[in-house]
């Protein structure tokens, strides 16, 4: 359930990718010991600031306590710095979503359906949404104000563990876990306070 | 005979008393309630009751602005706890979620008592299927996070179909927890007073104790605070009113009085000339008040127009004194004149006296009451108060001038009938209408203050409610059993694209009928367990997920239904108070609706609902057609003034030519000043044609001395110097109120203080008279 990765148009990036992925191998120990004494949560935004645009494909399963068998969910994912975000779900049900800077749409395509939220009316999607966008775009300010930032592993495969700092956002959200390699996210684990949980796995999209 | 002119002075000293102490214990009111007619229809009843002291009439909007968000949102917080702390309000609603809370809760306890959704078919096995796999879809989207939370308990999804049938209405976005405008720059704030739109003085309580709790809150930053709503603008209007009313009052005195010391040179004199328009006030106001209970604030500035009027008389007596002879014999050469022209300006009032509307009326009583009372005193209390010998020096000074210039003004006669001609060409050849049918041209809101109303109702998402269906009933239940009715025909409504969406107190506060209804719709205990097994059956749900659904449905068929009592503490009572009122006769609901687009269709589909008493109501085509029947009623009552004017002239003059000379002047003074205003770009309403009966009574008195037969040239001199006297007195006292911004005021200033110089001006030209005033 991992692997992944935000497809980039870049070829630097792509290259600079490659390059981390054999520094990791050369070093032979993965996350333990490729991390150097220069190496940390600084670094890994300034990596992934780096990514202009990416596409990928998503599988989600979503872990509930009132299901006996997981949700399971796919599409697409389309990222463009530094703010805009798209997730268009294909199975099981078509649906849309598209993030742009402090907007969120929301479009069923059954229903025909299309909503417009203000971010700021709704602090616990704003929060959560900021995790994986702050995340893509490198930007640790926005991420340290609404969450406690951890790093474990190494630049070839690191995780990134937030925890929420806000009340409200403590009241649903337990933690948030995005995992990767370099500049590419491949993970997004959330673990709710009530202890359903979700993953989602991103694939590079090369279509 | 001696002590007949003494008890004179007695019951005028005793009337002055009278009518102070009615003064005394007078309401003064400036609501809108002086536009709407004595007796409406139900439609204009709720209209009345709305503005006077309905929910939206005790609401005020407050926005706080100039700064960063973060103190603005600290501003809002403070002030909404300072203002809640207080009992002048019923609630302050600024964002802060502590009301949220409690209306969710009650919708949440109360979901099967409320949702429309329950029917038998909806916990069948069929149906609860359905519901289940729409939950299935709706866990994988982000309301997903939301739901699991209440799934195990609801299903069915009653909660969101209630929070979806709320959220209908655009809400203000929130900001560190307050509400704001869409672009941050204001932080915004509901507040509903305790006191109704139509208590003024409550109101302007209000008001300050905002400021004073604004004051603290932003603790002297560069915030501002921005107040609208009805009783803001009462408040203001209010004092706008009586701010103007009284400064322009106290000039036109002032230069009147300086006008006067210049001709009479005597300060006893001076203040005689004064006497009867203060009378006449005096006895306006009260006649009013004893007449209709209240005053209201136009008909009170409008007596400051009285001064023009009132002052004439005295001038009259005063000015036309032959050197050497008493008042009292002045009097019988120009009283039956004078007596004339205060019977037609009488009869011009008159008219207004019968309006089914409170504001003219009142302007016709206070009027014609100032009018009779002035005129009375200028015949028996001044001749008895004027120093014995008492003439004015100034008339020979100014006579050869002034009767040169009379001498020759028939000569402007040809050019006088081209004017009039034109006026008449220009008024007819106009495109628009003339007159203004929009209520607001008579507000003395100013358009800033209406803009500014304007942007913070879209800003917190309160835009005026235009349409609304009332449903009558004879009590709270029927009532609500309307209103479900009625929503079921508007639902069909929506469907086909009429309108977007409606409100309706049977929304949260369903009937107890269609309480009891969906409490029968839920199956007992074992056949709920049995038809969810059925539905669960494939589905990927855990089989124990759902019961607390299953105990809570259990409970609900035996729970006590809610009423109003239930909503106590809740956003939501507020709404109920809002759209279902007590009347005397029963019980009103209202249902407001949004985006309407044919209001025709609509009604149709809600005339299909067999036994309901029920009106579609269109706040502002109703609001305008009452101005527009105002306004036609008054033009009515004015030209009903002209003809009783005529016939009154005939019955007294008895001379076709006579009667024809009167008039000719003040008709094309009335014609060449409507040109006028049309020409300035004034779309005239209802106190231009007020205006206009002024510039008559007024008018009537300098035809009728022009066409009178003089006694002698020294007569006719002292005559007609007197009516440039009384004219300049009547220019300057509505002159100035043209320079008023109180449109009200403005329209009768410009108005009267144009036609009366024309109104002499034409006098003296189609009016020719030799030397002693023989026919020529």
């Amino acid at each position: 359930m991992t692997v992944n990765a935000r497809s980039f148009s870049a070829p630097p990036m792509f290259s600079a990718a490659v390059l981390a992925v054999g520094l990791s191998i050369a070093s032979g120990a993965g996350a333990q010991t490729d991390a150097g004494p220069m190496w940390g949560v600084e670094q890994l935004m300034q990596t992934l600031r780096q990514v202009k645009s990416a596409r990928g494909r998503f599988t989600e399963r979503k872990y509930m306590a009132i299901l006996s068998t997981p949700l399971e969910l796919s599409g697409t994912l389309v990222y463009a710095a530094p703010g805009h975000l798209e997730k268009h779900t294909v199975r099981p049900n078509p649906e849309s979503l598209v993030l742009d800077r402090d907007e969120l749409t929301i479009e069923s395509k059954d229903g025909n359906r299309s909503r417009t939220l203000a971010l700021r009316d709704y602090p616990v999607l704003w929060a959560f949404v900021e995790s994986i966008r702050s995340t893509l775009a490198g930007d640790l300010q926005t991420l340290n104000r609404f969450y406690r930032v951890g790093l474990r592993g190494g630049q070839s495969q690191w995780r990134l563990v937030l925890t929420p700092s806000e009340p409200k956002m403590q009241g649903v959200v337990r933690e948030i876990q995005l995992g990767g390699s370099g500049d590419w996210v491949n993970v997004i684990e959330v673990l709710e306070t009530s202890g359903d949980r979700s993953v989602m796995t991103i694939s590079r999209d090369d279509s | 005979m001696r002590f007949w002119p003494r008890s004179a002075v007695c019951i005028w000293l005793a009337g002055v008393v009278a009518a102070i102490a009615v003064i005394s214990r007078t309401e003064f009111t400036a609501d809108l309630s002086a536009f709407l007619p004595r007796s409406p229809s139900p439609a204009q009843q709720i209209l009345v009751e709305q503005l006077r002291d309905g929910v939206v009439s005790r609401l005020i909007l407050i926005g706080i602005e100039g700064g960063a968000t973060e103190r603005l949102a600290q501003a809002s917080q403070r002030l909404a706890a300072s203002l809640r702390a207080q009992d002048n309000f019923v609630s302050v609603n600024n964002g802060e979620e502590s009301g949220f809370e409690t209306d969710r809760e009650y919708l949440w306890e109360n979901r099967y008592l409320l949702s429309p959704a329950m029917t038998p078919e909806h916990f069948t096995a069929r149906g609860l299927r359905h519901s289940l796999e729409e939950d299935l879809r709706l866990l994988a989207t982000p309301a997903g996070m939301l739901l699991r939370r209440t799934l195990p308990s609801d299903p069915g999804g009653e909660l969101m179909r209630l929070l979806e049938q709320l959220e209908g209405q655009t809400r203000p976005s929130i900001r560190h927890g307050v509400w704001f405008s869409g672009d941050g720059a204001r932080a915004l704030l509901l507040a509903q007073t305790r006191a109704a739109g139509y208590d003024i003085d409550a109101q302007e309580r209000t008001l300050a104790r905002i400021r004073g709790a604004f004051a603290e809150a932003a603790g002297g930053g560069e915030a501002k605070l921005l107040l609208t709503g009805p009783g803001v603008f009462s408040v203001t209007i209010r004092e706008r009113i009586r701010n103007d009313a009284w400064k322009f009052s106290l000039v036109a005195t002032v230069l009147i009085g300086a006008m006067l010391w210049a001709l009479y040179r005597s300060p006893r004199a001076v203040g005689l000339g004064l006497l009867p328009v203060a009378s006449g006030a005096l006895a306006g106001i009260a006649a009013v008040s004893l007449g209709f209970g209240s005053v209201h604030g136009i008909t009170l500035g409008f007596g400051v127009t009285l001064i023009g009027e009132g002052v004439d008389y005295a001038i009259y007596l005063f000015t036309q004194i032959a050197p050497g002879t008493a008042p009292r014999t002045t009097f019988d050469r120009i009283w039956p004149t004078l007596r004339l022209g205060v019977l037609t300006s009488l009869c011009g009032f008159s008219a207004m006296l019968f309006s089914g509307f409170n504001g003219l009326a009142q302007l016709g009583l206070f009027s014609m009451a100032g009018l009779v009372a002035a005129a009375a005193v200028t015949r028996w209390v001044l001749p008895e108060l004027l120093p014995p010998g008492f003439a004015v020096p100034a008339v020979t000074a100014f006579a050869p001038g002034v009767m040169s210039l009379v001498g020759r003004a028939p000569l402007l006669r040809v050019p006088l009938l081209v004017m009039v001609a034109l006026a008449c060409v220009l008024l007819m050849a106009q495109r628009e209408p003339i007159w203004s049918d929009d209520l607001s041209s008579l507000s003395p809101v100013s358009p800033d203050e209406q803009r500014l109303d304007q942007r913070l109702r879209t800003d917190i998402g309160a835009p005026d409610v235009r349409h609304l269906v009332i449903v009558r009933a004879k009590d709270e239940e029927t009532a609500l059993q309307g209103s479900e009715r009625v929503a079921a025909a508007l639902r069909r409504a929506v469907r086909q694209g009429w309108l977007e969406g409606f409100d309706s107190p049977a929304g949260f506060l369903p009937s107890q009928a269609t309480q009891r209804a969906r409490q029968a719709a839920l199956p007992e205990p074992g056949a709920l367990r049995k038809n969810l097994h059925e539905a669960l059956r494939g589905l990927p749900f855990r089989a124990r997920a759902f019961e607390p659904f299953l105990e809570e449905a259990a409970a609900a068929r035996s729970m006590p239904p809610v009423d109003r009592g239930s909503l106590q503490g809740t956003s939501l009572a507020l709404k109920l108070d809002s759209l279902l009122s007590k009347r005397q006769d029963g019980v009103v609901a209202m249902l407001p609706l949004r985006g309407v687009s044919n209001s025709g269709a609509i009604s149709g589909e809600i005339g299909k609902v067999p036994g309901l008493e029920f009106t579609v109501l269109d706040l502002k085509r109703e609001s305008d057609d009452l101005y527009r029947s105002y306004r036609r009623e008054a033009l009515t009552f004015s030209l009903m003034g002209a003809a009783a004017i005529i016939v009154l002239l005939f019955a007294s003059l008895r001379a076709p030519r006579r009667v024809f000379e009167v008039l000719a002047p003040l008709a094309a003074a009335v014609v060449v000043t409507l040109g006028m205003l049309v020409l300035g770009g004034h779309r005239l309403s209802i106190f231009h044609l007020v205006g206009l009966l002024l510039v008559v009574a007024v008018g009537s008195n300098y035809s009728l001395f022009f066409e009178r037969q003089a006694l002698s040239d020294r007569d006719r001199e002292r005559t007609i110097v007197s009516l440039l006297f009384a004219n300049v007195s009547t220019v300057i006292g509505f002159g100035l109120l043209a320079l008023s911004k109180v449109p009200v005021l403005n329209a009768i200033g410009s108005t009267v203080g144009a036609g009366a110089i024309l109104t002499l001006v034409f006098s003296a030209i189609l009016i020719g008279r030799g030397p002693a005033g023989r026919l020529p």
